[in-house]
């Protein structure tokens, strides 16, 4: 009992387990210290600007007169009086549940093809790669002018055979399919089909020669060694680029400002609406709020389903 | 015909059965894979022709694939209707200042993650990683409102301060990987030779890294060149506008009687891309290297 109020003995005795030893210290000094910008930055423009938002959710606020608390009443509005909130979020689905899964297989086709060992797939290659390099503002320019209702050279040639063409960008039922059309001509040859690539070069050559002694013809082979070799890259690039295309903005904006009739008002353009044209920021926020929700729940669904699909050899 | 002879015929035939179907298979992928290309490079053929056409022969019901004479004062005229040039410097002036800011401080974070053993480590890389899933959109009203009170609209502060901070899950997560391939030994053998950890990072670490310092240099030039929502939200004077800003204000520009402008559109897209397409002829294993380091390993 003593000893515990003397201080010479109960540092002596205590101290030695509660104090760092100088190696360790060092290790969180110099963690921190290089870690200090990114925290700077996490805290400066991700948590605290989060929190923000969170907290100007639940309230009205017009940018020039103070927030005001209003509960969950923007939560509220979105589901019972925002025509826009319902259809912009069905859109969304429409575009990122066609663009991603016919990105991913038009991918992995091409790799399949381009990884067969023949002569000039570097060539080939860098002719897919090409359109993924366009920045995405100039692909727009570009693809309008292509897809022009009246002097665009897809509906001159299509007219040529007979076929009456639709007014792409201008008609509100192919207004999103153009944009799919676009966005696969962009992400079909990119960085997807160089992740497949790299996954197909991965693959030991054992298991084809397994599967040839039994007999599987190259159809089989792709089927029963490729692909489920392939699910851990399928998946990955199915979970990015629907965590992408689910946010789908400068496309839209730049194609088609939401239009025509809001036939391409995808939920970020809807949130940018609000926020940034009518000024409507805490309904905005609101809305960011909602989206990442949203998004976060697909994903996590996704790493869900992956456990009945996604084969990892060895693992 | 003796058994050998009728095995070595048998055997003739198969082989001959073989090579006929392998040659089929290339065929096949040729065709396959022309097509594709096909496809895929029309329309940079359609937009390089229509840039060097005049708008009477775009504008016809008969198109031209390739112009009657080729008209190369389309792009010259591009930068005398719009200040295409001041655009494209702009843009260019954002990438200098956000690849170093992304070299030194994703470098620095990703070395704080690979090998300095801190408390609290797990949670701030998991709520790193975790940043990449929420949309963006979820921080940019209070980063705009910050930045408003700050005076920081039409200035490029709002555009290249993240990169200054820690460039981005993405990078800091690339660079991480990178480090944890290199062998500890080499940062050991430079300790007992006196360094600390500056000198390690600097003189053992930094030189390894080159190809992926490379990477994270390009995919931050790709990702500002490309850029449309930050400088569109933050810069309403059209003198700062990026080349991706401008290029977009350029198409909605009216045409108030003046002709009409698809050609000089073209030919503006056309610039806008130039650059990208010179870095990736000249850097182009790094754009692939980079995408197999990060895809592979998650």
């Amino acid at each position: 009992m003593t000893d515990l109020f003397n201080p010479a003995k109960a540092t002596s005795i205590r101290l030695p387990k509660l104090r760092m030893s100088r190696a360790k210290k060092r290790e969180n000094l110099y963690g921190y210290l290089f870690l200090s910008p990114w925290l700077i930055g996490f805290f400066g423009l991700f948590l605290g600007p989060g929190l923000a938002s969170l907290y100007l959710s639940l309230t009205q606020y017009d940018v020039l007169s103070p927030p005001q608390f209003i509960g969950l009443e923007n939560y509220v509005r979105m589901f019972t009086e925002d025509d826009l909130f319902f259809p912009s979020l069905g859109r969304t689905f429409y575009y990122a549940g066609l663009s991603v899964p016919l990105g991913v297989l038009g991918s992995l086709f091409l790799a399949i093809f381009l990884n067969t060992g023949i002569r000039g797939i570097t060539g080939y290659r860098t002719l897919f790669f090409m359109p993924s390099l366009v920045p995405i503002v100039a692909s727009v320019v570009m693809w309008r002018w292509l897809l022009n209702a009246d002097f665009g050279i897809i509906n001159q040639a299509l007219s040529a055979i007979g076929i009456d063409p639709p007014g792409w960008f201008s008609d509100r039922r192919w207004a999103i399919p153009s944009l799919i059309m676009m966005s696969l001509w962009q992400t079909v040859g990119g960085v997807q089909m160089i992740i497949f690539l790299a996954g197909l070069q991965n693959i030991p050559e054992s298991l084809y020669d397994a599967a040839a002694i039994d007999g599987a013809n190259s159809w089989q082979r792709i089927r029963y060694v490729t692909i489920p070799m392939l699910t851990p890259t399928i998946f990955f690039n199915t979970v990015l680029g629907i965590i992408g295309a689910m946010q789908t903005f400068v496309a839209a904006f730049v194609a088609t400002e939401g239009g025509p009739g809001f036939a391409t008002w995808f939920f970020s353009l809807h949130i940018w609406k609000q926020s940034f044209d009518y000024w409507n920021m805490g309904y905005g926020s609101a809305l960011a709020w909602f989206f990442a929700v949203v998004i976060v729940l697909l994903t996590i669904a996704q790493l869900r389903l992956s456990k009945h699909w996604v084969f990892y050899y060895g693992g | 015909m003796s058994t050998l002879q009728k095995v070595a015929a048998l055997d003739y035939q198969t082989s001959a059965s073989i090579r006929r179907r392998r040659l089929t298979g290339k065929i096949i992928t040729y065709v396959v894979l022309t097509i594709a290309g096909l496809i895929f490079a029309f329309p940079l053929f359609w937009t390089m022709s229509s840039s060097l056409q005049t708008w009477q022969e775009l504008r016809s019901f008969k198109p031209h694939l390739l112009p009657a004479v080729p008209q190369w004062h389309n792009y010259v005229e591009v930068f005398t209707v719009v200040p295409y040039a001041r655009w494209m410097f702009n843009s260019f002036l954002i990438v200098l200042i956000t690849i170093p800011g992304t070299i030194l401080t994703a470098t620095l974070t990703a070395y704080a993650f690979a090998r300095f053993d801190f408390i609290g480590k797990n949670v701030w890389f998991t709520l790193m990683l975790g940043t990449m899933m929420i949309p963006r959109t979820v921080t940019l009203i209070p980063q705009y409102l910050l930045f408003f009170n700050l005076g920081l609209i039409n200035t490029y502060v709002p555009l290249t301060i993240g990169s200054w901070l820690g460039g981005g899950a993405f990078m800091i997560f690339l660079l991480r990987q990178f480090i944890m391939s290199i062998p500890h030994d080499l940062d050991e053998a430079a300790i007992i030779d006196g360094a600390g950890p500056f000198r390690v990072l600097w003189s053992v670490l930094m030189p390894l890294m080159r190809p992926a310092l490379t990477t994270v240099a390009i995919l931050t030039f790709l990702g500002e060149w490309n850029d449309f929502f930050g400088p569109f939200i933050y810069l309403n004077r059209m003198e700062l506008f990026t080349a991706a800003v401008g290029l977009r204000f350029f198409q909605y520009l009216p045409l108030e009687g003046t002709d009409p402008r698809d050609h000089l559109l073209m030919a503006a897209a056309a610039i806008m891309t130039i650059p990208v397409l010179i870095l990736f002829a000249a850097a182009q294993r790094y754009f692939v290297s980079g995408v197999v380091m990060t895809g592979l390993k998650v």
